[in-house]
């Protein structure tokens, strides 16, 4: 029977990734997902086999235990969603920290400023380019900003003749690469290893093993691709009127650009809480700016409009992370289902799942199994029932995928989605690009992994 | 804080939109603009003169934050002139026939796609090297419908909009078979050099400075082919039309007019 129920939940799954393809609300979609998969598994306790329930300690509760069946009705539906509450609150001080760039021009100013140091010529300026847009969002995080920033970005880039989708895919692959030490989306990949703030120096240890690299990395694969692309891809010129985008032009002071990466350099290095290195850069950019000189009334009503707008910026995300933790949860009840069918063929060793990940990085698309955004947390309570992995190792193993498949190259990605409807790029032209992208830079970055985060030591194990 | 109620609910509205509609496309908000008619707009901008529209036309420049307001003003002039002399060399070569008869002389080849498109970023034509001319049509289709407007075929005067885009774009492939020697080409500015190591670059704009002046004598407007930035956005959403048209009287220090169209149909997009 659990056989049964099994490759039902498999059948779900795939339901729920058509359901992205279409391109429907994924709060709604998880929230439907969650009650699947928190309800059959529980239901299925009473049809499956004795052994089965006895092999998994998570399917046991009511009478002869001490877990009552309400006990699991509120872990998956009410203390997971609340667990990520400090999750939500860095998410949303990032928000109005995004706000804050955007509107001092801090942002906006860098931008320019290295355009003005690339010219006309299409690589030197895309790989200027990229490396800033990646720089800025190791901190900056959420639709708002990444849009603000490419309606400025993406009219430069066709403006010197580069191919609409090939501006997309290079814009949108650099904003990817800074996710790897982007302190709001770590926060939220952390969620997925509870108790992993036990962990003594765990930040310090992935950014100076891997994440510094791993940015390296896809900044230097999305460019020698573009570059390769660009070689290929037909030249066009265009006359288009630009509408929505065209601020007034503020340059902000030069000794406040360096301020988008103050709170990551801060958290990383110093220890510095995050939203603490949000407030401090954040104000210093009001006031650098001049935007702190209209009486404390005025300053407050800036301050605050910042943070509303920051939160409609972040909206889908926050939803979306209110119901994300139930699936998780629930993916935790579903995963003994799981290994009933699929277990067998689940790696066991830290080599072959490497190898097996590379593989099917591409099902880290439209939040497919390998990407932590979507049913790769099924996947994660998988591998976590059949083997025994070091934290690092599996946090790296799964933000691959969810970075570079999900993030960087899939249309189901929120701010991708916008790229594809300002530049009038087609899904397909744009995945043709980012595909062979996000298998390049994956394997890359999975050898990468074999070097830096494989045979760890006891002291990373939770 | 969100004093006035209204207010509160468009941010609740707004909200609610980003938390439970479709994963897809979202502009940030922006302030609500005054919609203006089309007919007094496409007049206003009609008679801006060549060097007003200077500024918006390098707000479009990658380079821009380098020139001050004279060395703009100065490159315009110069693009202005090369566009100008292009088209007159044109002209006295195949005679005063119009753009299509010099793009199949030329033996280009010359097509009509009729692309949906939306508010964001309209684009009206393209040239793709060697010799590939697209003029979408869906942009035009909307505009034709404009025409009727008041005050609008008064101001744009006997125009045949897909001559205008085409023109445009025909002077891109005179540049592209003239590299060598025509001026929006071989201008350079320095933008730095460390040792022998010397980055120079052309300043993008200038191209379409000059096609734009290419195309205005070609097609004999008294007006600068700009005008079709605002105008032919204007089919797709009405205020996005208007917020280029404020931004272009801006640029041109002009005090855009006040009135306000009464037809609330057109929705921003
Ligand atoms: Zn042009």
């Amino acid at each position: 029977m659990e056989y049964v129920i099994g490759i039902f939940l498999i059948l779900t799954f795939f339901g729920l990734a058509w359901y992205c393809v279409k391109g429907h609300n994924l709060m709604i979609g998880f929230l439907i997902m969650s009650v699947l998969w928190g309800i059959l598994p529980l239901v299925g306790t009473l049809f499956v086999s004795q052994a089965f329930i006895d092999a998994n300690p998570i399917l046991q509760f009511g009478a002869g235990t001490d877990v009552t069946l309400m006990n699991n009705i509120v872990r998956i539906f009410q203390a997971s969603s609340e667990g990520w509450g400090p999750i939500l609150v860095n998410v949303l001080w990032g928000a109005w920290f995004g706000r804050v760039m955007m509107e001092t021009g801090i942002a906006s100013t860098i931008i320019r400023k290295t355009v003005e140091l690339g010219g006309d010529k299409p690589m030197i300026t895309i790989a200027l380019l990229n490396i800033v847009v990646a720089g800025i969002f190791t901190t900056m995080m959420g639709a708002g900003p990444v849009i603000s920033i490419g309606v400025i970005v993406l009219p430069i880039l066709m403006s010197l003749g580069i191919p609409k989708a090939l501006a997309l895919f290079t814009f949108v692959g650099s904003v990817s690469a800074g996710m790897f030490i982007n302190p709001v989306l770590q926060g939220q990949i952390r969620g997925f290893f509870p108790g992993i703030g036990e962990l003594e120096g765990f930040t310090q240890f992935l950014t100076s093993n891997f994440s510094l690299y791993a940015i390296a990395i896809t900044v230097i694969t999305v460019t020698v691709m573009s570059g390769i692309y660009l070689k290929f891809s037909r030249k066009s010129h265009a006359w288009a009127a630009q509408t929505g985008g065209a601020q007034v032009q503020q340059n902000a002071p030069f000794y406040t650009l360096i301020l988008p990466v103050v709170p990551v350099i801060l958290h990383i290095w110093l220890g510095f809480p995050v939203i603490a290195g949000f407030i401090t850069a954040g104000f210093a950019g009001l006031f650098l700016c001049g935007k702190m000189g209209g009486g404390f009334k005025n300053s407050c009503q800036l301050v605050n409009k910042m943070y509303f707008d920051g939160v409609v910026d972040t909206a889908p995300l926050i939803g979306f992370l209110l119901v994300l933790p139930m699936f998780n949860t629930a993916a935790n009840f579903a995963s003994p289902y799981f290994s009933a069918v699929i277990g067998p063929i689940m790696p066991t060793s830290e080599t072959t799942v490497l190898i097996l990940f590379a593989i099917v990085m591409g099902m880290g698309l439209f939040r497919g199994p390998m990407t932590l955004f979507g049913c790769g947390a099924a996947t994660l309570g998988v591998l976590l029932n059949v083997g025994d992995f070091s934290v690092p190792f599996l946090l790296v193993a799964f933000s691959i995928p969810t970075i570079i498949a999900n993030i960087g190259s899939c249309i189901t990605q929120s701010w991708n989605a916008w790229g594809l409807a300002y530049t009038k790029v087609e899904s397909k032209d744009f995945l043709k690009y980012s595909i062979p992208f996000l298998y390049v830079a994956g394997i890359l970055l999975f050898i990468l992994a074999a070097f830096t985060v494989t045979g760890l030591g006891p002291e990373w194990f939770l | 804080m969100i004093e006035d109620r209204k207010a509160g609910e468009g941010y609740a509205n707004q909200l609610s939109a980003r938390l439970f509609g479709k994963q897809s496309a979202y502009l940030p908000h922006r302030e609500p603009v005054n919609i203006r008619p089309v007919g007094e707009m496409v007049r206003a901008l009609c008679g801006l003169d060549d060097g007003e529209w200077t500024e918006y036309a390098f707000s479009r420049e990658p380079l821009n934050g380098r020139f001050n307001k004279a060395e703009r003003h100065k490159l315009m002039q110069q693009a202005i002139d090369c566009g100008r002399q292009i088209a007159e060399e044109c002209i006295s070569q195949y005679g005063a026939s119009g753009p299509l008869t010099i793009a199949k002389a030329l033996g280009l080849n010359v097509d009509y796609p009729r692309q949906p498109q939306d508010g964001g970023r309209v684009l009206f034509a393209e040239f793709c090297p060697p010799g590939d001319i697209n003029i979408f049509m869906d942009a035009i289709d909307k505009a034709h419908e404009l025409l009727s407007e008041p005050g609008v075929r008064e101001a744009l005067g006997a125009i045949h909009i897909p001559d205008v885009l085409l023109a445009h774009e025909l002077f891109h492939y005179m540049e592209d078979i003239r590299a060598k020697e025509i001026w929006t080409k071989t201008y350079k500015i320095e933008l730095w050099g460390i040792g022998p190591l010397r980055n120079r670059s052309k300043i993008v704009v200038l191209s379409e400075i000059a096609a734009m002046a290419f195309c205005k004598r070609l097609n004999d407007l008294p007006y600068s082919p700009y005008v079709m930035d605002a105008f032919l956005v204007y089919g797709y959403s009405a205020d996005n039309a208007t917020r280029l048209y404020l931004e272009m009287m801006t640029f041109a220090d002009k005090t855009p007019g006040t009135s306000t169209t009464p037809k609330e149909g057109r929705e921003p997009m």
